[in-house]
This record gives structure tokens, sequence and C-alpha cells, in this order.
């Protein structure tokens, strides 16, 4: 009898407990939980706009089953029932989960291209600036140092505000910004690194300091590159001066205002002493000669140079009027002490030979040499 | 019996036709669709891509469940949670279309500040180059010319992002070309400072 009553109790019992299990949650309220903090890593990490496909994706799923999970909360289930919904949130928690690993590295892979592609076009930018500035060759690139100045920046600030893609995207068009840089660098001064140049320059040189031999006179030889006036007397060296150019100086002179000195042989076809000059002394040269005519002529017709440019004229050596010019306008200036030197020991009639360097390991071909290895790095 | 049996037919054949002309709610599916659509053409992909997302993921509910409804026996189906996703759809798609425009709103007002300030820099660089002593290192004063034409060009970037509601992009440049112009101004005054008045260039040809 005693056996029949335990018997009915441990059978009700079980019943229960069956029961009972039949009436846990639908969906483990810590899945629920887990995918709440995987969706909040996601938005953390910046997916919906670094990985809008891959976030929207995980959104989509996780939005429907959530609406799932809400409509089937009232729901009893059996323990031996399978439960689809629990299984597609299982299935979406593993995936969630590979794809915040994976945003992780890919985010951090970003960040450090980032931040090592602006660092390294900063340091190139700078280091540019720093050669182009030393052979005076700024004014040659126009405005299109700040245009790539302005994308460096931005590439900065994308980088600060945690942008990294379109912090990558303006250090992309400033670093071509700086290739276009150095390609119209190398167009315009590429003659200072061109051997054949070097060699006709040199021929001119020669050909000056040789008429100095032969004629027993004084003839001047002015290397741009250098910037450096050199005084010859029976073919032999007498002195040197450091001169200051154009402030477009180490350009191919075009027309009148460039700022280009002119490259060619010329003579002092007037010297012109205190008071004759606003200059402290002046020797005024024949520019332009025939072959400057024949040049700009040319250049015109070739459209090089706009119809309605003048070929311009007074190219000097002179003095300095003021301390405050540091540079002139085409002409060659040297201080007054050595200007002084120099007007002593000159006269009409002396040849002048301005030329753009007098070897090809020249300043200028190897500043250009060193852009273009940086180009090739980058 | 018969009298009963005479009762049910008709009520249970009624049922029936009840049941089948049950249909999903299209006007209410379409409100729902063209809610999200308007979030998605007034940016929000851009400007509220979390929320945007979630709202896509609550139309595709909404599309599963009515097909799940669309595939039960006439009898069995039940638009009534459909129903209540598609309110619910219309209404989140509305509220985040004004998010949207709330947000683009925001982001204009501070483009259009930043594009001011940039603008205010490069008038001032530019008034400032025109004081530029020219006697002194005119290679300098040229590239600081050049630099403030390009500073005054690059304006017109700020305006074309703007125009394309690219507000952020307009940000970031108006901040670059602000910065920019303040150091070409610096450059200028540290030279006024060092040679005091500016000096004109005398007249000559070269």
């Amino acid at each position: 009898m005693a056996a029949t009553r335990i018997n009915r109790t441990w059978l009700a019992g079980s019943i229960c407990a069956v029961l009972m299990a039949g009436c846990v949650p639908a969906v483990p309220p810590e899945l629920i939980v887990a995918l709440d903090a995987i969706d909040h890593d996601l938005i953390a990490l910046g997916a919906p706009q670094a990985a809008p496909e891959e976030y929207a994706y995980f959104a989509r799923q996780w939005v429907s089953l959530r609406a799932r999970v809400h409509a089937d909360d009232d729901l009893i289930r059996w323990p031996w029932e399978s439960n689809d919904i629990e299984e597609e949130l299982r299935r979406l928690q593993r995936e969630g989960g590979t794809t915040v690993v994976r945003l992780n590295e890919r985010r951090s892979r970003q960040r450090s291209t980032a931040e090592s592609t602006v660092t390294r076009l900063e340091q190139r930018f700078l280091a540019m600036a720093s050669q182009v500035q030393s052979f005076d060759g700024r004014v040659a690139l126009g405005e299109k140092p700040v245009q790539t100045d302005l994308l460096i920046k931005q590439a900065r600030l994308f980088f600060e505000q945690k942008d990294y893609a379109r912090s990558i995207q303006a250090a992309e068009q400033a670093s071509h910004a700086l290739r276009i840089q150095t390609t119209a660098l190398t167009q315009e001064l590429g003659r200072y690194a061109d051997d054949r140049q070097i060699r006709q320059w040199q021929a001119m040189v020669k050909q000056t300091v040789d008429w100095s031999r032969t004629h027993q006179s004084t003839a001047i030889v002015v290397s741009k590159a250098d910037r450096e006036l050199t005084l010859y007397k029976n073919g032999r060296r007498v002195l040197s001066y450091p001169v200051r150019l154009g402030f477009n100086g180490i350009r191919e002179k075009l027309f009148q205002g460039d700022g280009a000195t002119p490259e060619g042989r010329y003579r002092v076809i007037d010297a012109r002493g205190a008071g004759q000059t606003q200059f402290y002394r002046a020797l005024v040269l024949d520019y332009p000669n025939t072959e400057d005519r024949r040049r700009f002529r040319m250049a015109k017709q070739s459209g090089k140079i706009a119809l309605t440019k003048n070929i311009g004229g007074q190219i000097e050596i002179h003095g300095v009027e003021s301390e405050l010019m540091a540079q002139t306008l085409g002409c060659i200036m040297l201080d007054n002490r050595h200007m002084a030197e120099l007007f002593a020991r000159v006269s009409s009639g002396t040849p002048v030979t301005i030329v753009g360097a007098l070897t090809g390991s020249n300043s200028i071909a190897l500043a250009l040499s060193q852009l273009a290895d940086q180009k090739d790095k980058t | 019996m018969i009298l009963v049996r005479q009762m049910l037919v008709p009520v249970a054949l009624a049922a029936l036709i009840a049941a089948g002309c049950t249909k999903p709610p299209s006007e209410k599916i379409e409100a729902a669709e063209k809610a999200v659509k308007d979030a998605q053409q007034s940016g929000a992909g851009t400007y509220t891509a979390e929320e945007y997302a979630k709202l896509e993921g609550t139309l595709e509910a909404l599309k599963k469940e009515v097909s799940e409804q669309d595939g039960k026996l006439a009898l069995f189906r039940d638009y009534g949670k459909v129903e209540q996703l598609a309110a619910t759809t219309a209404a989140e798609g509305a509220r985040v279309k004004g998010e949207v425009d709330k947000k683009k709103e925001e982001a204009k007002a501070g483009a259009l500040q930043a594009q001011q300030v940039a603008q205010e820099a490069v008038a001032a660089t530019l008034k400032l180059v025109a004081k530029a002593p020219v006697g002194k290192d005119r290679a300098a004063v040229e590239a600081i010319k050049s630099d403030a034409d390009a500073l005054q060009a690059a304006l017109s970037q700020i305006q074309t992002a703007i125009d394309k509601e690219d507000y952020l992009a307009a940000q970031t440049q108006a901040r670059a070309i602000n910065d920019k112009s303040r150091t070409v101004s610096d450059e200028i005054q540290s030279a006024l400072a060092k040679t005091g008045k500016g000096k004109s260039s005398p007249s000559r040809k070269n």
C-alpha cells in the first residue's frame, strides 16, 4: 500500500517536473543578451559605415529573429521539441562573432595603413619642399604644392576622426599629386640632368674660356645651378663670386616678366658706374640676341608662350640696390663689394656665357634624382 | 439532429469563405516599403547607417511573415502579425527619415560654418598677399601668391562637396584650407615684420 503511494507520488512529481521543464523560455535570455552585445560591438567598430553590407546582413537577421522571438515568447516548448529560432540565433551569434573579429582585424589593419601612409606622405612632402627650396624651384610648381598639402591635411584630419578609409583615399590622392609634382619638376628642369644639354653647356663654357685665352682678355661664366659667377683672364680662372638670380632663375627664360635668367652667349654692351644705375654698378648684356629672338619666335609659333607676351630685355649683372632685394627679375646680382671688384676688371665687349650647369652632378640634377627615388618608393 | 446539421453546414461554409477571403494588408505593406525607401533616399544609409540597417531588417521580417502566411492553407492564414510589423516598419521609417533630416541639417550647418571660416581666412590671406614685400625674396613672394591663388581655388571644392551633400568632406576640406591659409598668413606676417613696410618693385623690363 505504502509502495503504491510512493509510486503515485513519484509519478506525480515526474509529471510536474516534465511540465515545468516545458515552461522554459523559448529562447535562452543570455543568447539575446549575447547578440545584443555583438550588435553593440559592431556599431562601436563603425561597421554600419565601414562594412555596410556585412552589418546590414547581421542587422537584418537580428531584427527579423528578434521580432520572431518577441512574437513567440508566449509559446510553451517541450524539451524534446526542436527549436528553430534558437538554432538560428546561435548561428547568427557565431556569424556575428566572426564578423566582429574580422572587422576588428580589418579596422586595425586600416588604422595602421592609414597612419603609416599619412606619416610617410607628410615626411615626403616636407623633404620635397626642402629639396625644391634648395634650388629655388618652388615657383616652377605653381599651385601644386598647396593642392597636395591640402590633400595631406585632409588625410590627417580623416585619420584623427577615425575615418580610416577616407584617410587612405585622401592619402592616395595626395600621393598621386606628389608624383605629378615630381613629373612636372622633371619635365621643367630635366635639362639639368640631360647629358646632351650638359655637354652643350660645357662646350659653350670651353669656347668662352678659349676666347679669353686666344684674345688675352677677360670673360665671364655664370652657372645657374651653382649660383656662381667666374671671371677668366687670359683663359685662367681669376675669381668666383656667389650670385643671386631671377626669382624664377633656374628656369629657361621664355618671356618678359617670367623671372627666369636667360642662358646663352652674351656680351657686355654697357658698363654703368655710380649714378648711372640704381643697382650700385651694372654691366648691361646684349639680351635678347639673335639666338634669343629665334627661340622666342619659335616658342610663340609652337604655342609654348602666348602671342601677347614680349621678349623683355635689360638683363644685367649688377649690385644690390638695397638689402631688401634677395632676388632679381631675371638679372644676375652680386654683393656690392664683389660687384666693385668685378666692375673694375670688366669693360664693354667682355663675353658673358650663362649656362644651366657645368657638370652632370649639379645640385638640381642630384635633387631631381632624389625626388625620383622617393617617387619610386611610394 | 437534421436541423443541427442543416444549420452547421452553412455556418461552416461561411467560415470557410470568410477564411478564404483573408488577404495580406497590401496597402499597409506598401506604406511600410515606401517608408523604408523614403528613409533610404533621404540618406539614412550614410547618416543613420545603424538604424537604417535595422529598419531593413524589420522590413525583411515583415516580408518573411507575409510569405509564411501566404504559404499556409487559406483557413489558417492570419495576417495580424503582418499588420503589426507593417505599422512598426512605417513608423520606424518615418522616425529614421526625421532623424536623417535632423542630422543632415546639423551636418550642413557645420559645413557651412566651416566654409565661412575658411572663406574669411583665405580673404585675410589675400589681403596680406597684397601687402607682401615685393623687393624681398621675390621667389618666396611669388610662391606665396601661388599658394593664395591655390587656396582661393580650393574654396570651390567645399561648395562642390556641400552641393553633393557630403558635409563631412566639406568640413574636412574647409578645416584644411583654414589651417593652410593661416600658415601662409603667418609667413607673410613674418616677412612683413622683417622688412617693415612692403617695397614696390622698380618698373623694369627683364
